[in-house]
Order: C-alpha cells, then structure tokens, then sequence
C-alpha cells in the first residue's frame, strides 16, 4: 500500500508539472495581451509590460513562474490591480468549496437513496418516478433550473432570497440547482449498479443463508453496488468544490467558479495559471483521496495491490 | 413488504429534511430585511479590479472613486464645482492654472495638501507605475514626456504645490475642458507616506486607502458587497443626506434585476426582455452612456480597394436602417447617430450638437442615395457588379453583436446586392486584430474619456494612436491641430465642427448609434444624477424620501 501511495504521488506530481507547463505556453498563445485594451497606447502598454515582467523573453518567464510556483505562489493578478492570485483563491475557494461541500453531500444522499429505491422498485412507480427525476436533473442545464427556482421561490413565493451568500437560506437554491446533475448521475449508477450486483453469486448465497431482505440489502446489495458512486465521487467533488461558473453568477455567489472564465477573457496569466494549478492538484488530490477509499470498502482491491 | 416500507421512510426522510430546511430559511429571511432611514442600495455588474486612482480604469471604479474621493474640482450634473479647491485663477494664456485649496482632512483626520496632487500626478505619469490611463496627464507640460522616457526627472513635470495649500499646474496647450478632466479618477490625491507604506497592498482593501470624499468606504467584500458611509471628516458633509450605501456586487443581470423588484436594491438596468413591457408600464428611464458605434473602414486593405472608396462608405453608410436596427436588435434603447457627435458634449455655451446642428445620414435607410453612391463608387474602381465588392464584417463574441451583423448583412444585401461576411472574435482579439489592421470593416465603439467632443474626434488624425483604419487626412489634421492650441474657443468649436463634416463625408467610420441604457428606480430616491462621463449613477446629494 505505502509503496502504491509513493508511486501515485509521483506521477501526479509529473501530471501537475506538464498540465502547468502546456498551459503557460498555451495561454500566452491566445490571440491578444493582458494590456490591450480600447484606450492603451502602445508606450504604455510597454510601461505595463515592463512593470508585470512581461517583457522578458519567454523561457525567462517560465523559470521565474516554476521557481515561485514551488514556494507556493502564483504572483499579482494582471487584472485585480494589488491583489496576487493567492489572495483571489484564499478569499474566494470558502465560499465555493462551501457550496460544493453542500452540494456533494446532498447530491450523493439523495442519488444513491433515489437508485436504491429505484432498483428495489424496477419497473415499479417509485423506478419510474426516481428515474424520472435522474432523467430531469441530467437534462435540465444549470442556467435554467437557477433563474427557475429564483422566479419560483423567491419573486413569487418570496420564501427565499433571490442571490448572495449570506446565512442558510441562501444556500438552499444554490445547492439544489449545483447537485441536480451530479445526484442524477449517481442516482442512475446506483441504480444500474444495484441491479447488476442482485444477480451476482454472493446474493443467491446469502438467501440460500436465509439472512433477512434487511441484511442482504444492506450488507451485501448496497455495499457491492456502491464503487461506482465511490469512482465518480472524486471527480465530482473536485468539479463542485472549486466553482462554478453558472450557478455562482446566477446566485451571486462570491466563489472561485467566474475567475477561470474571466481570467481567460482578460488573458490574465497568473490567474488562469493559478486556477489551472489549483484545480489541477485538487483533481488530482480528490482522485488520490477515492483510491484509497476504494481500498477501504473493497478489500479485494487493497489484497489486488 | 420490507423493500416497500424501506422506499417510503427514505423518501419521507427526503421531504421532511426540505421541508425542515424551508421553515428556517424564512424566518432568517424576514429578520435580515429591515432598512433603516437614508440607507440606499444598489448593484454593480462585476468586482472592482483597483480602486488605486492612478491604476484605476473601469467604469465601477470611476463610480466608487467619485463618491470616496474628491479631486481639485468635482463636476456633478456636468456642471464643474469647486472640490478641495476653493478657487483657481488661470493665467492670460490658459496655460497655467493656480489651485488655492481648502481645508480638508482625509479619513486619518490629516489635511489634504498640494503636495498630495502633485505626488498623485507625477505617480500618475510616472512610466513605473504602469498606469493604463496616464495619457490623461499628457495635457500637463512634459508629462508625456516623462511617461514615454524621454525625460525622466520628475521635477520638470508641469506640476507644483507652491506651499501646502496652493497647486500649480502648467500645461502644454491651451485646453477647454481641463478643469473637468480634473475630476476624473487619475487625478484624485493620494498621500505619500499612505501609500509608500501600504506598499503592494495599497488600495487592496478598505483599510488600505485614505478616503477624502464624501463618503469613505467602510467595508470591501471582494466579489461580495462595499459599504460605504457617510465621511465625517468631508467639508461639505451638511450636503451629504445618504448615511449608508451598500453596493452589491451581481454578475448576473436577471438576478440583479429580481434583488430589485424584491425591494433589496433601489436602482437596476432593464434587461433587454423587460425592457418593452417597463417601457409601456412607464417605468423605464433611459440615459446616455456615453459610447458612440460605428463601422470603421480599413483603408489599406491589400486586394479590397473599395474599402477605401469614400463613396462605397457612403453607400453602406446610408444602406443601413438605423432606427429598424435599434428597434429590433437593441429594443428600442439607443438613438439612431446620424452625426458623429455624441448628442450631451459640452459647446460653448449650450451643447455642441445644440450650437452646431446637422444630421449627414438619415434615422432609415436612405436606398435612393446609397446606390446613387454605389454607382458613383463602381464607376471610379471601375466594377459592374456590386456583389464582387464582398468584405468581411468583424465584431465581438456576444449574442448582441451577432444579431447586429446579421441585421447589417441582411440590410447590405437586400439594399445594394453587397455581400458581407461575419467574424466573430473575444472582445481581445478583436482589439488585436484592429491594432494589427489585419480587418475589412469593424463595428466598433468609443466612449468619452472629458466633456468635449475633442474625445472623439482627435482619434482619427493621421498616426493617432488609436486611428486603425490607415486613414490620412490633411485637412482634418489641420482643423484638429487647430483646435488643439487655439486659445479663442469660438474657432475652436468652429473647427471641431468642420472636422466632423468632414469625417462624415470623407473619413473611414459610419456612425451606427449612440448606446443608452434603460434603468428602473425606486420613487423614494431623489436628486440621483446619471452621468454619460464619469461616475455613471452620481448619489453624492441625493435623498430618501419614504
């Protein structure tokens, strides 16, 4: 195991190294610069170069970008005048990966809970029901659930505050609108995955056993059918913890979601760096994370390795 | 039996736990929602990137700094009014202009001195401090100068606090609009020790910035909310009614438009969809913003000599149904520009375009004459077919400016059998593009930068810096030249006026329109000003009356 550990640091330190690497040549490579704008000049767009260090040759660029990127910082935001990208991310990854912690947690209880029902149910009104429900919340795009739920519950209804981040009833119709995608997606893998396991050996054994529905379901059905949520769980929470765009501008939710889209607007390269490093260890991190847990509820793969 | 009963307390587990969550929210939510007296609310569309004055470029900016600092003069309502400047001579040859300040404190409670402008001035111009909008200060002797490194000591900037409470400013040439320019956000004072010992982080917070203007800011959530309060230290502070201003900071503009029909904020823009039905409900109130739209012709495009025919820019020119345009595309908020200059510019005495009335092309499209200009164009590039004469349209990535082209290219075809293709491009490429002159034709736009209508002509000279369209015109430089370094202001209006005829029937740009915005407000605000220039919505006297 200590040793498998060692062996995925490594290559994801390696991911880390050429993901930060292609995208520094790559970004210099949009068409534009941080500077143009529709009133600059070119001696003070060159004031400007000079002053963020962008007027050194390329390869010089790069080493000093590596060199500060291992002490841990990304530098001034080209856009955010006086703010470095640390500051953007430390202030702003609170307020999403708060979302995303909500957003996680509801959209795998109540996806894992609507496939189970389904899958005990199949072909039933509650599978209809559950699925349909997977079905809405796969199809629905985000921008239109948001400003749906705001006409809904907050301009008509007024039993919830249209945008902002402020208190509890805030989060309500973020969270909701930010899961529905990733708790149908679970829902349906719950569900396919339940029905896979019932046919499997171990499940006729324990009813030939005679051990109650309870504890075939619970011991031995949810238990088996639940990796593949626990795969996509990684991903997920990476995806939902490090913003979103949509949702956070429909909600005006201060987050970390608009600066990657912004970022690349503005050709802003510290902060499209930034972001790029931070969501990328953070990928990386959350899929080290669902390896070991893998290990954990499946022994067969802890012995594999 | 048990599968079922299983499903049923999971599913009742679910909706009690909505159910839980919606009784608490809306108890939370009527407590937050008591609004004391004097206390207003508003949104902005986006985080303010520096509020540093001399860094500072964007629109929320502009708008926060007029109402945190206060410059050597303010101008409200367009009017210019004594700031921390009491009173000003100017010399005989309005060259050199003489500040006697007030007193006034900054939030620290020290005095406001001369010598804070002239070290935000020289900070301003000074090349290492990489300010976007220090051409702002190329009016004042040797700043452009010392900007572009020609020189590079500071003291030979026409600028210089004589003592603590007298500020003397020299400039290269005469300029009318100078004491106007001076309440633009580049010329707020900073103070030296402030800001040498906030280093990096100066203006990075609200503690990290002095405040001298009618309001300080008390509280900076980036990407959140600022709050701003009342200055008690400010000099004119019993004209001050507002104690409390709180700006929210909303990307998205349905949301922000839904915070004010909840009551949450008391002003918003109008998105375009509601526009109509808030037009009809009377409503919606319109102002200019300021930018003029045109189509800018290159002229030195290599295989497209029509491009830089005058009568072929004509023809387009009146092909184009300007108020159809507006109606369908921009839902009837904007004013057809049949002239060049923006409808609000200062003239002498009234308005410019008030002083000096035209119209070149008409609010519809004008066919008869645009083929009448496309035949005279097709005799001297010697063409007989129109639709040989194809070019390719450039504009931005936005819905909005599709359905701009789309109208345009439907107009040229059905007009003048023209073929135009589209590119669209982020909004950076397509500046790239435009500096590189590597365009047919672009629809592009211009915003004011001071009160005059020099802002928008003295683009188009030959070598301006933002003149992309290769254009070169002997004339139109002599008329500009002219009004640039006359000190009689009548001829120097006479002659911005007959530069702009001449750039309607000659020059490489048909104007398109002049954007407005549509607002809502809520009746309890009084004495709000929109402003086309600097701080857009100007709340400095305004009042709450419930």
């Amino acid at each position: 195991m200590g040793r498998y550990i060692l062996n995925r640091l490594f290559v994801s330190l390696v991911t880390a190294w050429v993901l930060v690497t292609i995208v520094f040549f790559l970004v210099r490579l949009l068409p534009g610069d941080p500077f143009l704008s529709e009133k600059v000049t070119p001696e003070i767009k060159a004031n400007m170069m000079r002053y963020y260090g962008l007027d050194k040759p390329i390869h010089i660029q790069y080493m000093t970008f590596l060199k500060n990127l291992l002490k841990g910082d990304f530098g001034y935001s080209l856009r955010y005048k006086n703010r470095t990208v640390n500051e953007v991310i430390k202030q702003a990854f609170p307020y999403s990966a708060d979302l995303g912690i909500r957003a996680v947690i509801f959209a795998t209880i109540v996806g894992v809970t609507l496939g189970i029902i389904a899958a005990l149910n199949r072909n039933r009104t509650w599978d209809y029901l559950a699925m349909f429900i997977a079905i809405v919340g796969v199809s629905v795009p985000s921008f239109v659930i948001g400003p749906l739920l705001q006409y809904v519950f907050a301009t008509k209804l007024n039993l919830l505050p249209v945008s902002q981040w402020k208190g509890f009833s805030y989060t309500i119709m973020p969270t909701f609108a930010l899961s529905l995608s990733s708790l149908a997606l679970m829902a349906r893998l719950m569900r396919a995955s339940m029905l896979d396991v019932v046919n499997q050996d171990y499940i006729k054994t324990a009813k030939a056993k005679g051990l109650s529905p309870f504890q075939i379901i619970w011991k031995h059905q949810i238990r088996n059918a639940i990796l593949p949520v626990i795969t996509v769980l990684g991903p997920v929470t990476a995806t939902l913890l490090t913003g979103t765009f949509v949702i956070e501008q429909i909600f005006a939710i201060p987050g970390l979601g608009k600066f990657y889209i912004l970022g690349i607007q503005n050709l802003d390269y510290s902060l499209v760096l930034g972001m790029t490093t931070f969501y990328g260890l953070f990928l990386i991190a959350a899929n080290f994370v669902v390896d070991i847990i893998y290990g954990l509820v499946d022994p067969r793969i802890r012995i594999a390795r | 039996m048990l599968k079922k009963s299983l499903a049923v307390a999971l599913v009742l587990m679910l909706v009690a736990g909505l159910l839980a969550g919606c009784g608490q929210q809306s108890s939370q939510q009527q407590g937050g929602e008591q609004k004391q007296a004097k206390e207003i609310a508003f949104t902005i569309g986006a985080e303010v990137p520096s509020l540093d004055p001399q860094k500072a470029t964007d629109t929320y900016a502009i708008l926060i700094g007029h109402h945190i600092f206060e410059g050597l003069v303010r101008v409200h309502n367009g009017q210019v009014q004594p700031g921390i400047a009491e009173k000003w001579e100017v010399s005989e040859d309005k060259t050199t202009y003489t500040f006697h300040l007030r007193d006034a404190k900054w939030s620290d409670g020290k005095p406001v001195t001369a010598y804070d402008f002239e070290y935000a001035i020289k900070r301003l111009l000074d090349p290492n401090t990489a300010s976007e909008y220090a051409f702002q200060g190329y009016y004042i002797l040797n700043g452009e100068e010392y900007n572009k490194g020609k020189i590079t000591d500071p003291n030979q900037i026409g600028v210089k606090a004589l003592d603590e409470k007298t500020l003397q400013i020299k400039l290269k040439v005469p300029v009318k609009y100078f004491e106007s320019l001076l309440s633009f956000i580049s010329f707020m004072p900073v103070r030296k020790d402030f800001v040498e010992q906030m280093g990096d982080k100066f203006a990075a917070d609200a503690d990290k910035l002095l405040y001298n203007g009618p309001f300080i800011l008390k509280e900076w959530k980036h990407e959140q909310e600022l709050v701003l309060e009342k200055n008690p230290n400010y000099w004119n502070k019993d004209a001050i009614k507002i104690d409390k201003v709180t700006i929210y900071v909303v990307n998205d503009a349905n949301t922000a438009y839904q915070m004010y029909e909840n009551g949450e904020t008391d002003w918003e823009y109008i998105p375009a969809e509601l526009v109509e039905q808030l037009d009809k409900e009377g409503k919606a109130k319109y102002f200019y913003d300021g930018a003029v739209f045109y189509l800018q012709f290159n002229v030195k495009r290599e295989g497209k000599p029509w491009l830089a025919n005058e009568n072929f820019q004509r023809a387009i020119g009146f092909a184009i149904d300007r108020e159809a345009l507006i109606k369908s595309v921009l839902k009837g908020v904007s004013d057809p520009a049949t002239r060049y200059v923006l409808p609000l510019l200062a003239g002498l005495e009234k308005t410019f375009v008030e002083e000096y009335p035209y119209e070149f092309y008409s609010k519809n499209a004008d066919v008869a004459k645009a083929k009448e200009y496309l035949q005279k164009a097709m005799k001297e590039l010697n063409i007989s077919d129109p639709s040989k004469m194809t070019f390719e349209y450039l504009t931005d990535d936005t819905q909005r400016a599709k359905l701009t082209a789309e109208f345009i290219q439907d107009q040229l075809k059905k007009n003048l059998g023209i073929n135009m293709t589209i590119k669209q491009v982020p909004f950076k490429q397509r500046l790239e593009l435009m500096t590189k002159m590597d365009y047919d034709v672009v629809f592009a736009g211009w915003g004011p930068d001071y009160n005059d209508p020099m802002t928008y002509l003295d683009l188009w000279v030959t070598g301006g810096g933002h003149n992309d369209t290769g254009w070169s015109n002997k004339q139109y430089d002599e008329l500009i030249q002219f009004a640039k370094t006359t000190t009689d202001f009548k001829k120097r209006a006479d002659a911005m006026f007959e530069a702009e005829k001449l750039l309607l029937e000659k020059g490489p740009i048909v104007p398109i329109y002049f954007r407005q915005r549509a607002w809502v407000c809520n009746d309890r605000i009084k004495g709000l000003v929109t402003d086309f220039i600097g701080a857009t919505f100007d709340f400095v006297y305004a009042d709450v009356q419930e």
